[in-house]
């Protein structure tokens, strides 16, 4: 039971990492824009599902109250009728995922407007910043998502029976990772990929080809958001309550830095390799803390040396190997493998 | 007037890092995101001078800011240097500035609970308030960060316009590779402000828990702060910290107590956010800061404006 349950927790870590990494990826990876607000996105995810999704379920039952409050009233008639009827439940995963990635969408293109004016520190700091900020009011204000409170969530398994729930989760976001991955993956091995490539390399050349780089920032970090977003919706619903302490930079910006550093920059199966092995590391810390820190006869919490040990981690990774674990290879299209060929022929001749 | 004396005095922890963060930005080129951990520091320095030898956190300022400063050019040596050398970006060395948080403040958790072990004391949530006193019928804690604003910038002067090597620094600020050429030993100068930043904020860290509440994990609130007051003043420019720090400061504890008379006590937990709308509104006017600004032609064009 215990290793299944490990095995269980690596597999939705896995998959929610994943999509945050690849979201990452194609902001930071590809094109370049050092987004240190990543955990914004995650936290919108959140309150699309612990605040949107929950007041329009009050509205349509006509609940009235604080969310806080209100909130448990929803996920009980909600549970009741996913009991009955499991379409429901996929209906409320719908709606949720689209309404996250609308808000992540929108959220993620006002955040990056001060990147028309401000270089890549600058921009770095104010995006930290904004994150930041936002991370504190929605702990502090418990009219949004609960605050401090936090809110419940309906449960969209609840016809599903005690432990079984949590396979099923562990099946839908590993899907929906699935599904991420072949999106992003497909949309990067386009001109937009090779655009957003070029724009990490050389700004300057870039715009002299007549592309407009604040456009193509805007679009590229409002899809990054959005998928973001969609990550945090499903964590929202597989945890069934949001709190706004369970969105942590360290958790959501930094983590995803790192899975991204060691996998490998604008390489998307790095990433993947990259987050499976940031993952199996961390569950087996959490899984094991208590056996750990008497082991050691530690007087403090584990999460401590968690942190201390993530953070080394991420110097070495980027003294001895910025590259990451898979190197990212140069793009090879259709005109370069003909060129190619033509000189092997070339060669051949000669 | 206890508001705008508290205000004050968080103005003057507030300038103490923001003179640390900006001295490191103009040397190494980097903005240091662990500086709210560095503060965090010191404030466990101080913890410890009390629970464990029972002096006073004003008496062991002198020793904050010995071990603040080891603490600062630790993180140079060993984390930013090397990266330095092997060219890497800013980017990266920003990410590294990160992961240098995250250790300290795995160790300063690691610590504190290490420290309540011995102790039986609180050491994961603490204050000072209770350990001040009164000179003259104001807080000691507004004479003694008064006085060290003051001592500093007599200090800064003097160094920085009085001796060779204050030449040879600011030389090395304007324009490292040809101060470089002109024998400037470039690495003294950045040891030295990472020595200096790191010895600020363990000071500004000593004090802080006579203003506010401390946990380990506090750096990660008062970096914006900090950043904040730096990029509002320039990220560039001493003076800009030095001004910065006090519209930061200043601004947030008022602006908050003035809102909180309109809307009620529960604002006041929004003090980031004026900080943060300060940064923003300064971003879109003036990007590099108020030092930044070019104020000649400001004026040339207010009189095209005026006459038009």
């Amino acid at each position: 039971m215990a290793q299944e349950y490990i095995l269980l927790n690596i597999i939705i870590w896995f998959g929610l990492y994943l999509i945050v990494a690849l979201s990452l990826n194609i902001e930071y990876g590809y094109g370049g824009i050092p987004n240190f607000g990543r955990a914004l996105a995650v936290l919108m995810g959140a309150i699309a599902v612990g605040g949107l999704v929950n007041r329009i379920l009050m509205a349509v039952w006509g609940i009235s109250g604080k969310i806080v409050e209100a909130s448990g009233e929803v996920k009980g008639v909600a549970n009741a009728i996913i009991a009955q009827n499991p379409a429901f439940g996929i209906l409320l995963l719908l709606l949720s995922l689209f309404i996250a990635g609308v808000l992540g969408a929108v959220v993620g293109a006002l955040f990056i407007l001060p990147s028309a004016k401000l270089k890549e520190d600058y921009l770095a700091i104010t995006l930290l910043a904004i994150s930041e900020v936002t991370f504190m009011v929605s702990y502090y204000n418990t009219d949004i998502i609960g605050g401090y409170y936090g809110v419940t969530v309906p449960d969209i398994l609840a016809w599903i029976p005690g432990e079984m729930r949590v396979t099923g989760f562990a099946v839908i976001i590993l899907a929906m990772a699935f599904l991420t991955y072949l999106v992003v993956n497909r949309m990067l091995n386009s001109p937009y990929g090779r655009l957003l490539k070029a724009m990490r390399e050389n700004e300057e050349v870039v715009k002299a080809f007549g592309k407009d780089i604040m456009m193509l920032r805007i679009k590229t970090v409002a899809v990054g958001s959005a998928i973001a977003a969609m990550a945090g919706a499903l964590y929202a619903l597989y945890s069934v309550n949001v709190i706004a302490s369970s969105f942590s930079r360290v958790e959501w910006t930094f983590y995803p830095f790192l899975m991204v550093l060691l996998g490998g920059l604008g390489n998307n199966r790095g990433v993947t390799l990259g987050v499976l092995a940031f993952v199996i590391v961390k569950i087996l810390l959490m899984t094991y803390k208590y056996e750990i820190s008497s082991a050691l006869h530690l007087p403090f919490e584990a999460v401590w040396l968690e942190y201390i040990l993530f953070g080394v981690l991420m110097l070495l990774i980027l003294y001895y190997r910025p590259e990451g674990l898979i190197k990212e290879r140069p793009i090879i299209t259709e005109p370069i493998k003909r060129i190619s060929e033509k000189r092997k022929l070339a060669q051949k001749s000669e | 007037m206890p508001v705008i004396e508290g205000a004050i005095i968080y103005a003057n922890l507030l300038v103490l890092l923001s003179i640390g963060l900006t001295i490191t930005y103009i040397t190494t080129g980097v903005p240091n995101f662990a500086q709210g951990s560095f503060a965090v520091f010191g404030s466990y320095v101080a913890l410890t001078m009390f629970q464990l030898f029972k002096i006073h956190p004003y008496s062991s300022i002198p020793i904050a800011f010995v071990l603040g400063g080891l603490l600062g050019v630790l993180v140079y040596l060993v984390t930013l240097k090397p990266l330095i050398n092997r060219g890497a970006t800013i980017v990266i060395l920003m990410i590294a500035t990160l992961a240098v948080d995250l250790i300290l403040l795995g160790f300063l958790g690691a610590y504190s609970g290490s420290l309540e072990s011995i102790t039986h004391k609180s050491t994961t949530k603490f204050i000072f308030t209770y350990l001040d006193f009164e000179i003259l019928n104001t807080s000691a804690i507004f004479v003694i960060s008064s006085l060290i604003i003051v001592l500093l910038l007599v200090f800064l002067f003097l160094l920085l316009y009085k001796t060779k090597f204050g030449i040879a620094l600011r030389a090395s600020m304007e324009n490292p590779a040809l101060a470089e050429i002109m024998g400037v030993n470039v690495e003294y100068t950045r040891l030295f402000s990472w020595f200096l930043s790191g010895s600020l904020a363990a000071v500004a860290g000593c004090l802080l828990p006579f203003r506010q509440e401390i946990v380990p994990a506090t750096g990660a609130i008062i970096i914006v702060s900090i950043f904040a007051a730096s990029i509002v003043g320039g990220l560039g420019s001493i003076y800009g910290a030095l001004l910065g720090g006090y519209i930061i400061g200043l601004s947030e504890s008022l602006v908050t107590y003035e809102l909180s008379i309109l809307f009620g006590a529960g604002i006041l937990v929004y003090s980031k956010v004026v900080s943060l709308v300060v940064l923003i509104i300064t971003l879109i006017l003036a990007p590099r800061g108020i030092t930044g600004v070019n104020w000649r032609r400001v004026k040339w064009l207010k009189s095209i404006f005026s006459s038009t």
